[in-house]
């Protein structure tokens, strides 16, 4: 297709006109992604009699907070907030640890059964929570868990996903800097932590965020296993309570300033650590 | 590695797999006894009494348990072949857009499509219930500007089912959209020169080089989707309450809601082990295509 003698190796470019129309379709695929999420932010800055317009009015023409305030009267946003904060740390925190040694384990100690072990363990990467839920509420109830935000926490501080990574990224630490400190007399987990640790430093900070992240948003097993006892509540599943605003316009803005909230935390991880996520998504995929 | 660090790998394990092992493999394991007992979630383990299949005769059964169970798997069928038919392509669609060169702005795509895989779903779904609202819902008005008529959305059992599609396929193509960059990059440019070399055409290439070459990746990324797509819980529990006439009842609601709410331990649990066999067959079938293309 291109002229005779120019070189072929040379990446052609598309015509102009072809350009213009990706370019124009790749700008109509980004406004529909984020359309969503920025009506949501408008609408939670509108007032009342805004939200109920027809046309509606896209642009707040005073943008004020009074939706947020009343957020707060429906739901105890900062004891929510902080319920979050501590489920999704505590609980990146463990995941981290237990990945790390099990995945050090995994990636430089042969041992027999390693293979099948590790099967067994990555299977459970496949397995809907749903599928164990039932039991999992009785057994968490008999060690006196439930209710709690113990109960949340204590099932999810270990798991498969972190431990395939690390095993991934630890594999290619080399076994010289390993057998290094061996001979200094180093014990095995002051290797991990203080010579394998920091060579993978990318890895562990992609794993820390996708647990929060994953743990901030879950909602099938808190609201499980709280029973109802709303102190412990993290955001998310105080936001459901917003549903008997749901029914008419005029709460638009109360229920879009409460997602707002909820969304903030991990949107604002996201925008300034997303090289982590990527670079991590794409190692699991293709590594795997 | 020798012996020594048997002890060593022990300690390393320890942690990890005794809470795998405590909560997800013996829950497992839990979940298959108990779906051959009849057991109330309100009671302990040890109230059990074994009943061989008379679960899974029941919700098989033509009473409305059986109805319902039968309803939730098909609905869940349908949401996950919507959702894997919609995700996949659109991914490798947006994929190249993002990987491409000739027009700038892939990586701040990719950072708009991949941002909504953060939202957390009970936002999605409280965001998109207003979306969808029948009059002054933004959905529906853009719809009136070019002419079409307003659409019930989650309100009718016609189109409610797909409505949750839509919004689980605008929170998740973005993480997928990654993985088919990912397979993108893969590929080796060599390929896409020889192809030149010998007159192909862009389409030509797209569908002999892009394509084959992304089977892996798409094959991955199908499995993600289907796993992440029986799990659609919040806009059913939140929204639909698995109406209107139960077209939205998808599994992962109807078991917790039979299982826990309602505390029919064995019943649900029997539900959950037809939910994991489903998944192994659909989920093996798939590797199976996969190897048979591969032999070609």
């Amino acid at each position: 297709m291109s002229a005779a003698g120019s070189p072929n190796w040379l990446p052609r470019k598309r015509p102009s006109g072809r350009r213009a129309l990706l370019a124009i379709l790749m700008l109509l695929v980004a406004v529909a992604s984020a359309f969503p999420l920025v009506w949501m932010v408008l609408s939670s800055l509108k007032t009342p009699a805004e939200t109920m317009q027809v046309p509606p009015v896209w642009i707040p023409r005073a943008p004020n907070l009074e939706a947020y305030e009343k957020v707060s009267g429906v739901i105890n946003v900062g004891r929510s907030m902080w319920n979050s904060l501590l489920i999704a740390s505590i609980t990146t925190a463990g995941i981290l640890v237990t990945s790390m040694m099990a995945g050090y384990a995994f990636a430089k100690y042969s041992f027999p059964g390693r293979s099948l072990l590790f099967s067994v363990l990555i299977a459970t990467m496949f397995l809907p929570p749903i599928v164990t839920l039932i039991p999992l509420y009785r057994l968490v109830g008999s060690i006196g868990l439930n209710a709690s935000l113990a109960g949340i926490i204590v099932p999810n501080l270990a798991n498969a996903f972190g431990i395939f990574l690390m095993r991934q990224f630890i594999s290619g630490v080399p076994d010289d800097l390993i057998d290094a400190a061996r001979m200094d007399g180093a014990s095995e987990l002051l290797i991990l932590f203080k010579i394998v640790a920091p060579s993978v430093a990318p890895a562990i900070a992609a794993l820390a965020l996708f647990a929060f992240v994953y743990h901030w948003n879950s909602y099938l097993w808190p609201l499980t296993v709280l029973q109802g006892n709303a102190d412990d509540y993290p955001i998310v599943i105080s936001l459901s309570r917003l549903l008997s605003y749901n029914r008419g316009a005029v709460n638009t803005g109360l229920v879009m300033a409460g997602a707002t909230l909820a969304v903030l935390p991990p949107l604002i991880l996201f925008v300034f650590l997303q090289r982590f996520f990527v670079d991590s998504i794409v190692g699991s995929a293709i590594k795997g | 590695m020798t012996k020594a660090y048997r002890a060593s790998a022990g300690i390393m394990l320890a942690p990890a797999v005794t809470l795998i092992g405590v909560f997800i493999l013996l829950p497992m394991l839990l979940t298959v006894w108990l779906s051959f007992q009849d057991w109330s979630t309100q009671t302990p383990f040890a109230e059990a009494s074994f009943i061989g299949l008379d679960n899974f005769r029941e919700i098989f059964g033509s009473a409305s348990v059986g109805r319902d169970f039968k309803g939730a798997l098909l609905n869940t069928a349908l949401y996950t072949a919507l959702s894997v038919v919609l995700i996949l392509p659109l991914s490798v669609a947006f994929g190249l857009m993002v990987y491409q060169r000739d027009v700038a702005g892939g990586t701040a795509l990719r950072t708009v499509l991949f941002s909504t895989y953060m939202v957390p779903m009970i936002a999605v779904a409280l965001v998109w219930s207003k979306l969808y609202s029948p009059s002054e819902g933004p959905l529906n008005q853009m719809l009136g500007l070019i002419g079409i008529g307003p659409q019930p959305w989650l309100s009718s059992p016609r189109s409610a089912l797909v409505s949750i599609v839509f919004l689980n396929v605008w929170q998740q193509v973005g993480y997928f959209t990654v993985l088919a960059v990912a397979g993108l990059t893969q590929i080796p440019g060599s390929l896409y020169e020889a192809a030149k070399l010998d007159g192909a055409s862009r389409r030509e290439q797209f569908r002999f080089i892009t394509l084959p070459l992304l089977r892996r990746t798409l094959l991955f990324s199908a499995v993600i989707a289907i796993i992440n797509a029986v799990q659609v819980f919040e806009p059913v529990a939140l929204i639909t309450q698995g109406g209107p006439v139960g077209s939205t009842n998808v599994l992962t609601f109807h078991i917790r809601r039979v299982g826990i709410e309602r505390a029919q331990g064995g019943l649900g649990s029997a539900m959950a082990v037809m939910l994991m066999l489903s998944l192994v067959v659909v989920v093996c079938a798939l590797f199976a295509l996969a190897n048979r293309k591969d032999d070609e």
